[in-house]
């Protein structure tokens, strides 16, 4: 009895150091803004953010913020949003971010880029990421041990702009394939079954939030075909939840694969992205009502921010040019 | 899944605990096989069926081996005299030859796998010499994982049941065992039966001192793998990789630091294994003490990666030198060339085919080879030049168990060592060579410390860790090398000191440890071999 | 035991065979010594040595040696 009590007790003792430490590495990670780099960079930011002031957090992979610019969403329509995706996100790091992001925000709609839900690591990755993920959302410490290294070696800020989640870049190597790769066909490719099982606790976490979700594909003939986009309608469908596929609507946005792609149809690059923001606007303000900040206290951030973005856009633009 | 990974102590291991926790009566070992096997098929899936074979030959070779032994006791037991040694020999002739037939067809199957490539891209090479029509295709051929450590490990067994040693193993299930027990199957220990088998196969029930004492060697592992030695891995590539970008101190300090990368990863990795092992209460053999306290190579040998020196030692080591051979040379040396040449010629005819063997193991490379002959030659100078080392150091009066001679001794040991891994890491024995030579132009002690090591991928902030973590290494290494259990003597002192250990081990590794943002995974070197 | 004695001081006399009892553990007798003792040992008792007696516990000790062969001798 006495050995279990002791056990007990050395392991409530280690929960309260990692805990103590995770709290004061979670408080300095949300103080250096832009100086966490790699895959925690999204958590930090969104961490960073104030209170309750985005209305809507695009999540998802490489496709989902190299699509959404935030700065061109608040220009036209006053809408706050942010791009907390990661390169080559997984499910389980969707859903946890997600999780984080709801710490601290109460965003009214919560887009998710499909890429990621068709990733499949293999089972043991899978498995991994199952563990690591939750204990990285309770023990911080995990996730920001690193941090001390910063101390020794100074910030390392690349000094790279993000705004808000969203970067600049204009490289254009052109998409030289068909335009119809989005060519109609009645198979499906398969979702796979753990993913819907982590789909289950994102559309959870969205309604215990009040939030709705939108699932969105970003324009990418790399990755995007017919048999991936009936199978997010049908999930969709089954679901109730709103889907709306741009690689069907490439047209209507007005992508031009020889100026708007990023790396030979993969991403898209700042024309391209800010394009189907411009689309996004239309349908977000024809879909939902979310407010206007302009103007509004405590947003001159953002508008700060706007004219950093567009000055940088300009630049880049009559640098092109020349 | 590699012994570092979080999936293998955070979630294989304490689901192995708890199945061996729950299974009723007799149903432990098999448990442990189990996850031997689930193990093994994580990594190297339906080549499992090598490992299946080999245990199922090893196993019948075994008992074959045991029926023979009772067959000549009982057909010697009615005669006597000449007669009785004609019995024996008939049957020892008989056991050889089964020992022979098992021995090949394992070795074979090694051969064919690691080393066929090898030789095919090394004939078609002498066959287009000689303008012959003939070339080897090169397979790609798939070794399963730890072939080269279970194979020795079955070669042994087999070897240790023809010598009488031990008895065969009547049961499959403990054959199996032996040679799939999950911790060993990567990297080791190769060890024999006799080391094992009263551990191995007791079924102790779990018990609390052994889960804590194993998870402490375990987190001590990786320490050393994880803050040290994945840290290394970058520069070291970086420069061996490139070798010809770089010259002077810093190849220097890559050779060395590749010694203390290997040294920190495979030691660290035996920490976690054997510590695996003590979770279950069972005992597996220990492959490094204290390796660069070493004075000589000979010693060094002795202190690292133990359990391959002592399988070369026991099965062709003695062998070799009590072979008819060795014994007629022996015999005619002592009588015509004195005693001093008789005991060279001995040792080089004893020595090679082990460092041999030792070279070609860790792969089919020639820079391998030539690894094992470097050893093979400084072994054999230190043997030729013994009386005239003693008589020298007689004569000058110095004391050979003398502080200073000692740090001398340790000191030219260790140049020995880093040269030797500095062709063992190089990328063919040419571009070792070219390393070495390079050592030597262009040498400039001021990139110590000029900021040019930085260069090579590491921070300020990763340099800090890894000389931190050497020196905890180093001073552990040393409070061991003066007999005193670190992890005894913690366990004896008292709760808020023991557990502040404690505590500081578990925060270091999961503070310090390179994983992570800006961290790519390592993988386990000695399992490639 | 005279023979053996006699063998075994003119491999290394600086050692005292009658009290020494770890002639391999203290590493008295390296392997070359074992190598030179077994070829004497072979031809001065007639016996055949195998690569299996090669254990510490054969060796440690003059006894042991004198134990080992006479068990050798009577096979």
């Amino acid at each position: 009895m006495k050995t279990k009590k002791r056990c007990i007790l050395f392991f409530l003792i280690l929960a309260m150091l990692l805990g103590a430490i995770s709290f004061g590495m979670q408080r300095a990670a949300a103080g250096m803004k832009g100086g966490i780099t790699g895959r925690s960079r999204s958590f930090a930011a969104v961490g960073a953010e104030p209170r309750d002031t985005l209305d809507v957090l695009v999540i998802g992979d490489s496709e989902s913020y190299t699509s959404m610019s935030p700065m061109d969403l608040w220009k036209q329509a006053g809408i706050t949003s942010f791009d907390c995706g990661q390169p080559g996100q997984r499910i389980q790091e969707t859903c946890f971010l997600l999780k984080e992001a709801f710490k601290t925000q109460s965003p009214k709609l919560v887009i998710l880029e499909t890429n990621a839900m068709f990733r499949d690591p293999g089972f043991l990755t899978n498995l991994s990421m199952s563990i690591i993920e939750p204990v990285r959302y309770y023990f911080p410490v995990f996730r920001y041990h690193n941090l001390w290294r910063q101390i020794l070696d100074g910030n390392t800020n690349t000094g790279r702009s993000v705004f808000k989640g969203f970067e600049i870049r204009d490289k254009v190597v052109p998409y030289e394939g068909s335009d119809l790769y989005m060519k109609e066909t009645k198979d499906i490719q398969q979702i796979p079954e753990f993913v819907l099982s982590y789909m289950e606790n994102i559309k959870k976490l969205c309604r215990d939030n009040d939030a709705e979700l939108l699932l969105m594909s970003a324009p990418s003939p790399h990755n995007y075909n017919y048999k991936k986009h009936n199978a997010v309608e049908k999930y969709a469908e089954e679901n109730d939840l709103p889907y709306i596929d741009l690689n069907m609507k490439t047209q209507e946005i007005g992508i031009d694969w020889k100026t708007d792609s990023y790396d030979k149809g993969d991403h898209l690059n700042l024309r391209g992205a800010r394009k189907v923001t411009a689309y996004m606007c239309g349908y977000l303000t024809e879909n939902y009502s979310l407010p206007d900040h302009r103007g509004e206290e405590g947003y001159q951030e953002w508008d700060n921010l706007s004219v950093q973005f567009f000055a940088e856009v300009d630049r880049r633009n009559t640098n092109a040019k020349k | 899944m590699s012994y570092d990974s979080l999936l293998y102590v955070a979630l294989f291991l304490p689901l192995c605990l708890a199945a061996y926790r729950f299974a009723p009566e007799g149903w432990r070992r098999r448990v442990l096989l189990a996850a031997g096997y689930v193990f093994f098929w994580m990594l190297s899936g339906k080549l499992l069926i090598y490992l299946l074979g080999t245990t199922l030959l090893v196993h019948c070779v075994g008992i074959w081996l045991g029926w023979l032994k009772s067959e000549e006791k009982a057909a010697a037991a009615g005669v006597r005299g000449s007669e009785r040694k004609a019995v024996k020999a008939a049957y020892q002739k008989q056991s050889r030859q089964v020992l022979m037939l098992g021995t090949a067809i394992l070795l074979g199957i090694l051969a064919w796998l690691k080393y066929y490539n090898f030789f095919a891209e090394n004939m078609s090479g002498v066959l287009e010499a000689f303008h012959l029509p003939f070339t080897l295709e090169e397979k790609s051929l798939i070794m399963p994982v730890g072939i080269s450590f279970y194979t020795l490990q079955a070669v042994g067994y087999m070897a240790d049941v023809y010598w009488g040693k031990i008895k065969a193993e009547t049961s499959l299930e403990k054959t199996a065992l032996f040679l799939a027990f999950f911790p060993q199957i990567m990297e080791g220990p190769i060890s024999r039966y006799t080391d094992v088998a009263d551990t191995l196969f007791a079924e102790k029930p779990l018990e609390l001192s052994n889960i804590q004492n194993g998870y402490i060697r375990i987190l001590w592992g990786l320490f050393k793998k994880k803050i040290v030695a994945d840290r290394l891995a970058v520069p070291v590539a970086m420069v061996f990789d490139h070798y010809t970008s770089y010259s002077g101190v810093v190849t220097a300090v890559a050779a060395v630091a590749y010694t203390v990368q290997l040294y920190m990863e495979f030691s660290g990795c035996m920490d976690i294994i054997i510590g695996s092992g003590e979770l279950f209460g069972i005992r597996l053999p220990e492959n490094f003490r204290q390796p660069f306290c070493a004075k000589n190579a000979a010693e060094f040998w002795r202190r690292w990666h133990i359990t391959l020196g002592v399988w070369f030692k026991t099965y062709i080591f003695y062998p070799v030198s009590m072979s008819g051979i060795v014994k007629k040379w022996n015999q005619y040396g002592r009588k015509r060339l004195g005693r001093y040449v008789t005991m060279l010629g001995t040792s080089a005819m004893a020595l090679l085919p082990v460092w041999l063997c030792n070279g070609l193991w860790h792969g089919a490379r020639w820079s391998y080879i030539f690894y094992g002959l470097y050893y093979f030659t400084l072994i054999l100078l230190g043997i030729a030049v013994q009386p005239a080392r003693d008589r020298i150091l007689t004569a000058c009066r110095i004391r050979e168990d003398s502080r200073v001679w000692r740090r001398i001794q340790i000191t030219k040991t260790w140049v020995i060592i880093f040269v030797g891994e500095l062709f063992f890491r190089a990328d063919g024995f040419r571009a070792g060579l070219y390393m070495f030579r390079s050592i030597f132009e262009d040498f400039r002690i001021r990139q110590l410390w000029d900021g040019t090591l930085l260069g090579l991928g590491l921070q300020k902030s990763d340099i800090a860790a890894v000389i931190a973590g050497c020196i905890v290494a180093a001073l552990a290494g040393m409070i061991k090398e003066r007999g005193v259990n670190i992890r005894e003597r913690l366990g004896e002192s008292r709760l808020p000191v023991r557990w502040c250990a404690y505590y500081a081990l578990i925060l270091a590794v999961i503070i310090f440890a390179a994983y992570g943002d800006g961290y790519q995974k390592v993988d386990l070197i000695y399992a490639g071999f | 035991m005279e023979t053996l004695m006699n063998i075994l001081r003119e491999i290394d006399d600086s050692i005292d065979y009658e009290k020494e009892q770890a002639l391999i553990d203290d590493r008295l007798l390296d392997s070359f010594g074992v190598i030179t003792l077994v070829a004497e040992l072979e031809d001065a008792f007639d016996i055949s040595i195998e690569a299996s007696e090669m254990v510490p516990e054969n060796f440690n000790s003059a006894g042991a040696i004198y134990k080992m062969v006479c068990r050798l001798q009577e096979n």
